[in-house]
């Protein structure tokens, strides 16, 4: 009898925003479980750290991934809430750290420069989320808050292609990395 | 942290689709969306006329939509025909046994497929 892959890693992706944070669970590149963005008024911290442990207890992810709160420069309020998020110890549950400009540097290899560009590269690579794509945003807009569900998806998307990059190392040099290898090497954009 | 599946993948069909919870609970026969919620929290488990509406209504078959819950079912029936083969083997060798042992067998999940 065949088994599913019992070890594809299910990961969470968290962009606090100033009135909540967007998430995004996905269990491959391009197989979201569930995405959103709660809205958390006040920009309460224990309430908004309420509900992420809330999504940890419902999905059980492997790994957990926020933006670096170091250097970042997000308001004072979401950066709290990252050394808050990054301070979060549940048995098993991995947390990884990713830096705008990583991100950026990932997508930029795949055509995407600006965050509307990510977001549509991402659109592209997980249709699921095409819907929730905002509409370009003109100068005089303020963001979209659907954006931060594609910030979120950034970061997983960030931490699946440095995965497979590792994985096709270890494979070069012969060693076996310890996390699973990826099934199939994210494929980002055409 | 486990690394199985969910035990259902109701939401994220649901929200590939657009469908709201209370559109689901109106195409399953029902007033609120409550019993939707339950089970895309893995609250409740559907009884087979509900999975097979929800299998309908997301065109997808009930073990990619269960998928979760199958492997638990799975390994809960290969763990019984494990001790069923383990009592046959000891109480008798006639040939009808051994074919009930080569079925049994062939649900049995091997140690190493085993979550």
């Amino acid at each position: 009898m065949t088994r599913p892959n019992s070890h594809s890693s299910r990961v969470l992706a968290i962009d606090p925003t100033t009135h909540g944070f967007g998430f995004t669970i996905l269990e491959s590149p391009t197989m979201p479980v569930d995405w959103g963005m709660p809205v958390i008024r006040k920009g309460d911290k224990e309430k908004a750290l309420v509900r992420v442990t809330a999504l940890i207890k419902q999905y059980e992810p492997n790994v957990l991934i926020i933006e670096e709160p170091k250097g970042s420069r997000r308001c004072g309020r979401v950066r709290e809430l990252l050394e808050a998020i990054s301070l979060i110890k549940v048995k098993g549950l991995k947390i990884r750290r990713f830096s705008t400009k990583r991100v950026k540097k990932v997508f930029r290899a795949f055509g995407a420069q600006t965050k509307y560009e990510i977001a549509r590269a991402i659109a592209h690579q997980v249709p699921e989320l095409a819907s929730w794509l905002p509409r370009f945003r003109k100068p005089w807009m303020s963001e979209d808050k659907r954006t931060s569900i594609f910030d979120a998806a950034a970061l997983a998307l960030t931490y699946f292609h440095s995965r497979s990059i590792r994985a096709r190392n270890s494979e070069r040099t012969g060693l076996i990395p310890d996390s699973i290898v990826v099934s199939a090497p994210p494929v980002l954009l055409n | 942290m486990a690394s199985h599946k969910l035990p259902n993948y109701i939401r994220h069909h649901r929200k590939r689709l657009g469908l709201s919870q209370e559109d689901v609970a109106f195409l399953l026969g029902w007033n609120g969306s409550a019993q939707t919620s339950r089970y895309e929290h893995f609250c409740r488990i559907p009884t087979l006329r509900t999975a097979l509406a929800l299998s309908y209504i997301f065109q997808s078959s009930i073990h990619e939509l269960f998928s979760g819950e199958k492997e638990e079912v799975e390994e809960a029936v290969s763990k019984r025909a494990q001790i069923l083969e383990e009592q046959l083997q000891r109480k008798s060798s006639s040939r009808a046994a051994a074919r009930k042992l080569d079925f049994l067998k062939s649900i049995i999940i091997p140690k190493a497929g085993r979550l």
